[in-house]
């Protein structure tokens, strides 16, 4: 059943610049979106619409039946977490504590529930040793993870992630598949925005590529970016082992979705072909 | 916010004044700061305004400066009432307010017609220390910078379910502070960063560096100061001539 | 793109030399950097990865002088770039040999039109106007930035900002120049476009670079080599197919490319291949041979 729902979504800035070109979009509960495009492409600008800081210009966004520009972002937020690109543009509390208990405490939890949830989230994220530390004093990661957790503690249906694993290295990028299969797994709707195409394959989301303002594709990845023409035009690149799996002569019957399979079917491929 | 960055912001424009020497710039507008305020009757005042209407048709910015009449019109008739009410006349309550907007207006000219390079320019020909003139420049050069921080943080704690438009006063302060620490924690950042590029670009190494452009005066440049200057000194004989001048 | 290190002969003189470099900073109780040795030859482009912490930032400054003269710590060992010693050299000088280029690119342009900020080290430095306005337009010339000359930096895209912060330290001239994760803002297509400046520059005009990534499959084709730093000491170093294809690689947080990791995990099982392929494609035609 439909969750979230773009119709015919156009919006003009201020400056008069087109950021978002018809847009219709129908996104179920718990599916796993993932957004990709230049800068530029409207990625942004869409997200910002879910969560009621933008509104259409033109068409309308529904948020589980309720159409954004008849409530306010604080309400929409209770339903629908967005993770922003840099943390320093949201820590200010004075410990860290108190800044997973901001949401909370806006959206009206009782006192209660809020030690409760937040008790969780320091578990959850590794974070209980700085429980009591001001926020500004944790590293990129660490900070990163907070802004994470601060979310998750209110947990909303719907989860926005932009651009997670940008100057993430690998295993601050590995914790990070964790925390999100772990969403996938409790039923969350999650939108991903992301340049990141190696760490988006393996998940398989359903992808949407922005271009212009416009949508130019929407569905399964692996159908879509094979089609290397549509991507070259939206500047998007291909996942290495999808290259790798259309240069080959012989290959199974889907594209290899993460390094194992590869070398399983690779490797077992001297003796028998096609195992895939 | 609107009527600062409307009134008060550089936008390049190619016109007559604009060309001018950022010093004659100042220089007229530094005239019509004097003319203002030896103004002493409504005609005089009223004709002042008209002349910086003019001026900023010849530098293409009129719709500009009328709009930072247009939002400055408010405090004028806030002066306006203030002297009236206090029995100071109806005549003289009207100059005060038109000179408030003329003298608005006129330092709005400048502004916008001057970029923060030639306000550097500027700075620098009246000895003003180097390090001032680099964090002033720098200081405009960040201000969009800064803004649009401004704009992003409050995007942010919105989306934690904070609501700025409710409250009594005493509630709006304190949600004040979700924005105002992340921005100070960010522009301290920012300053950091900018120190490391500054040192490792050489900043420093001279008390007198040199530039990329002077400002030369151009045969239009003298002219217009010229031209201005006696102007200014002919109008104001007019008014010391025929009133005597109320100090 | 084929690799770099197949077409060129390997480097001319050292350029770059560190010495048992061992720096801790003040309010610290470790060392961000301990014991680092490295030399760094004259037109060789080298990839510097780690984990976060690793003390590559840290490095980084060590070369270009900021430490020690703008952060003094607990500072032994030395580092000389072009013959001068770093410690011992003001940041006047050391300018105009080694020049920084920082992550954000917003961050570095003081000026309000680029031409000016790309002049603003050569103001610094009491380059004569005439000669400063030459400067100024080869830079931007060879950037592809003219046509932005009197822009205002927000009015560029991110990829223009990086060129115009690029264009700052080029004007100095430095022999190296050091890039902390260049393309960490920028979307993958800008990124690849940034990542063959670099080889532009390397190419034609010999700049020696250091470059810091996360995002290594980018730079993998135009490094000569990648060194690998973790917990503040050097741990691997090498050309960028040999250290990829050290399964030790993985255990030190650097990000491999997928290909790589097959490479490795293939290797593992005992299959041959004749060498660590650069591409997919490369790695795909060297199957279908078999």
């Amino acid at each position: 059943m439909t969750l979230i729902e773009f119709k015919g979504v156009s919006f003009v800035h201020e400056t008069g610049v087109t950021a978002l070109s018809d847009v219709s979009l129908a996104v179920g509960r718990g599916e796993t979106v993932a957004i990709v495009g230049e800068n530029g492409a409207g990625k942004t600008t869409l997200v910002r619409h879910i969560n009621g800081l933008l509104k259409p210009t033109k068409g309308s966004v529904f948020v589980d039946g309720v159409d954004t520009r008849e409530t306010t972002t604080a309400t929409l937020s209770r339903k629908v977490g967005v993770a922003f690109q840099n943390p320093d543009h949201q820590l200010f509390s004075e410990s860290v504590e108190n800044e997973v208990k901001f949401a909370m405490r806006n959206f009206g939890f009782s006192e209660e529930l809020v030690s409760q949830r937040l008790d969780w989230a320091l578990k959850f994220f590794g974070l209980e040793q700085y429980r009591k530390s001001s926020p500004l004093v944790l590293s990129g990661g660490e900070k990163k993870r907070l802004t994470l957790a601060c979310i998750l503690a209110w947990d909303p249906e719907v989860v926005v992630l932009d651009e997670p694993t940008v100057g993430q290295d690998a295993l601050q990028k590995e914790k990070l598949g964790q925390i999100f299969r772990l969403l996938q797994s409790t039923g969350k709707t999650i939108f991903l925005v992301s340049h990141d195409v190696e760490f988006l394959w393996p998940i398989q989301p359903r992808l949407v590529v922005m271009s212009g303002g416009r949508v130019v594709a929407d569905g399964k990845i692996s159908k879509i970016m094979a089609d290397r023409e549509l991507l070259e035009g939206a500047r998007v690149t291909q996942p290495q082992l999808l290259r790798l799996y259309a240069g080959l002569r012989r290959r199974p019957t889907t594209p290899f979705l993460d390094v194992l399979e590869a070398r399983d079917w690779i490797g077992g491929k001297k003796e028998s072909p096609g195992a895939g | 916010m609107y009527w600062l960055s409307g009134g008060f912001v550089f936008r390049r424009v190619v016109s007559p004044f604009h060309k001018l020497d950022p010093r004659v710039k100042l220089l007229v507008s530094i005239e019509f700061f004097v003319v203002s305020l030896v103004s002493t009757t409504v005609p005089e005042i009223a004709l002042v305004l008209f002349a910086v209407l003019v001026v900023s048709a010849v530098a293409r910015s009129l719709r500009r400066i009328g709009r930072t009449i247009a939002f400055s019109s408010l405090f004028a008739g806030f002066i306006f009432a203030v002297n009236f009410l206090f029995g100071l006349g109806l005549l003289n309550a009207i100059l005060y307010s038109v000179r408030f907007l003329a003298i608005i207006s006129s330092t709005s000219v400048f502004f916008v017609t001057t970029s923060p390079d030639e306000l550097e320019q500027i700075m620098k020909w009246t000895r003003v220390p180097r390090d001032i003139v680099f964090a002033f420049v720098t200081a405009v050069r960040f201000i969009p910078v800064v803004m649009l921080d401004a704009f992003q943080i409050m995007d942010a704690q919105k989306s934690r379910g904070l609501e700025f438009e409710k409250g009594n006063v005493v509630k709006r302060v304190r949600n004040m502070v979700p924005i105002l620490i992340p921005l100070v924690v960010n522009s301290v950042i920012r300053s950091g960063e900018l120190a490391e590029a500054m040192e490792s670009r050489a900043y420093g190494s001279t008390p007198k560096p040199t530039s990329l452009y002077g400002m030369r005066l151009r045969w239009y440049d003298a002219a217009t100061a010229l031209a201005s200057l006696l102007l200014l000194s002919a109008v104001t004989l007019y008014i010391y001539h025929v009133f005597p001048f109320p100090v | 793109m084929n690799n770099i290190a197949e077409r060129m002969p390997r480097l001319g003189k050292t350029l770059a030399s560190i010495d048992h470099l061992t720096f801790r900073y003040p309010d610290s109780p470790n060392p961000a950097v301990r014991d680092v040795n490295l030399e760094v030859g004259e037109g060789e482009v080298v990839l510097l990865a780690g984990p976060s912490g690793c003390g590559k930032s840290t490095l980084l400054r060590c070369i270009n002088g900021l430490i020690p003269h703008m952060f003094p710590g607990d500072y032994q060992g030395s580092v000389s770039v072009g013959g001068l010693k770093v410690a011992e050299t003001p940041m006047s000088t050391l300018a105009q040999n080694v020049g920084l280029l920082f992550q954000n690119p917003e961050n570095q342009i003081f000026m309000f039109s680029v031409e000016r900020d790309i002049a603003f080290g050569l103001q610094n430095l009491s380059v004569p106007r005439q000669e400063m306005r030459t400067r100024v337009d080869e830079t931007m010339r060879l950037l592809g930035i003219t046509a932005l000359a009197q822009r205002a930096p927000h009015e560029l895209s991110d990829g223009q900002k990086q060129r115009a912060a690029l264009a700052g330290v080029i004007a100095m001239r430095p022999k190296l120049i050091i890039l902390d994760e260049p393309t960490s803002l920028l979307d993958p297509k800008t990124a690849l476009e940034v990542v063959s400046l670099i080889e532009k520059l390397n190419r034609e005009l010999g700049i020696t670079f250091i470059v810091v990534e996360h995002r290594l499959e980018l730079l993998i084709p135009i490094a000569h080599r990648l060194v690998v730093m973790d917990g503040g000491a050097k741990v691997m170093d090498g050309p960028p197919q040999d250290v990829l294809a050290d399964e030790r690689v993985e255990g030190y947080g650097v990000s491999v490319p997928p290909i790589f990791k097959l490479y490795n995990a293939l290797s593992k099982d005992g299959a041959r291949m004749r060498k660590a392929p650069q591409t997919p494609e490369e790695m795909a035609e060297e199957l279908n041979a078999r």
